[in-house]
């Protein structure tokens, strides 16, 4: 078949914020994320990256045919982290949701 | 099995399959390099299949092992043959159009359940998707807002990984009272919620490792949804379903029909939105939408040869949505937030 392909395009979603770079306070690799809002974050990997994350090295394969390394809990805290601190954008331009005043956490 | 059936795959090239008396599956080009003749019209002799024009007997080498009517056999009577691998109770065949070997790192994981009798046996559907191109099918792993719609259930924890030749998703969803097929589940348990980890592994056969929750326990069930292509505008696509036989399900083969049964009625509304919708390269997204563009730079590499894959198609991806962090938010983050704006 000799059909013509497009090349694969950027996120038309980039236009508006730009991944932007994280450092993890565990290893020091460096991921680029997007958070779109509070609950979503992207993270593009890198090889240099994944070969120095501990957690992904200490990763067991896990049960079931999909087994795979889920996610580095440290940068997910990280991440977070710089979102709260606001070093890193969240999108949607949303304050930090939180429980109402006075109900237990 | 001895008998062979003849299946389509792309260019409009058919295969036969068969199985000798050693019982091995087999798959060749259907068509035979003496004159033509169809193999799968042909009859098995010995471990080979003899074609129904002139008797030649094939063997699943794709050698020709012997004419009846000749002294010998002409050199180099060769006709194409498939790596197969039988696993699961699935016969599995190789295509590369640049005629490797399949690399060992790429196999199909064995699915626990399908060989154990505490398991039903697969229940399959078949069906041939006509004005459609395969695409669309493989876009559903990244595109969370259609389960609202398509499959009646509503994901309070979504996550793509692409990676490698894998693309995998999470989901954590709780049934539309609305529609579930726990609603016609006589003598069972209303269903809280389901768990899934589907992944595609490679460009057209995806496992979904799916668990039901049930107030009374859990219940196993896994999913093969794949497909081959046909031409740039069709495809055959196939689902199968296992459940697992929990004690507190009175009939899971029951179950497994119903649930085939429910995923056709969703595919058959997919397919009713592909058949009349345009193919779209450049979507239009929303935040809220999955990680598409990135999904088809991970399928693009399926659509080169081995040596043009970039490690931009294969790298890492994550794309995560946690609706149940914003409850459990805690104030001193709040609090930390603010002191960190104040102080910038």
């Amino acid at each position: 078949m000799t059909t013509h392909r497009p090349a694969p395009r950027p996120d038309v979603r980039l236009d508006d914020g730009a991944l932007e770079r994280v450092t993890c306070t565990t290893c020091a690799a460096g991921v680029e994320v997007r958070k779109s809002s509070w609950e979503q974050t992207s993270i593009q990997w890198h090889t240099d990256a994944l070969g120095a994350c501990p957690e992904r090295r200490a990763s067991s394969p896990g049960a079931g045919p999909n087994a795979t390394f889920a996610g580095c809990t440290a940068l997910g805290d990280a991440i977070r982290e710089a979102a709260v601190r606001g070093s890193l954008s969240v999108q949607s331009g949303e304050a930090l949701p939180a429980n109402p005043e006075g109900t237990s956490h | 099995m001895t008998a062979s059936r003849t299946v389509s795959r792309p260019s409009a090239e058919e295969l036969v399959v068969f199985s000798g008396e050693d019982g091995k599956l087999n798959v060749l080009d259907a068509f035979c390099r003496h004159m033509g003749g169809n193999l799968s019209q042909g009859t098995i002799k010995g471990n080979e299949i003899a074609c129904p024009f002139h008797d030649w007997r094939w063997g699943g080498d794709g050698k020709c092992k012997a004419i009846p009517y000749a002294r010998r056999v002409p050199l180099r009577a060769r006709t194409a043959s498939w790596p197969t691998l039988e696993q699961d109770n699935l016969l599995f065949v190789w295509n590369d159009p640049q005629g490797n070997p399949p690399p060992e790192d790429v196999t199909i994981p064995v699915i626990e359940g399908a060989t154990r009798d505490d398991w039903t046996d697969w229940v399959w559907y078949t069906t041939v998707i006509e004005g459609a191109q395969c695409r669309e099918i493989v876009d559903n792993v990244v595109d969370m807002a259609h389960f609202f719609y398509v499959h009646y259930s509503f994901p309070t924890y979504f996550k793509n990984v692409f990676e490698g030749h894998t693309a995998t998703q999470w989901q954590k969803g709780v049934g539309r009272e609305d529609a579930r097929p726990q609603a016609s589940q006589s003598g069972v348990a209303k269903m809280i919620g389901n768990t899934s980890v589907a992944a595609y592994h490679g460009p057209s056969f995806m496992i979904d490792d799916l668990t039901y929750h049930y107030e009374d326990g859990d219940v196993d069930s896994v999913l093969i949804n794949c497909h081959y292509p046909i031409s740039e505008n069709s495809f055959v696509l196939q689902y199968g379903i296992i459940v697992q036989k929990a004690e507190h399900l009175p009939d899971p083969e029951e179950m497994a029909r119903k649930m085939g049964d429910f995923i056709k009625i969703g595919f058959e509304q997919d397919v009713t939105i592909w058949k009349s919708k345009a193919r779209i390269d450049n979507p239009l997204l929303c935040e809220e939408d999955g990680p598409v563009y990135q999904l088809r730079r991970w399928y693009e590499q399926f659509y080169v040869d081995v040596d043009d894959v970039t490690e931009e198609m294969t790298e890492r991806f994550e794309f995560e949505i946690d609706t149940t962090k914003p409850n459990e938010a805690r104030r001193a983050e709040v609090a930390a937030n603010i002191a960190a704006r104040a102080s910038s």
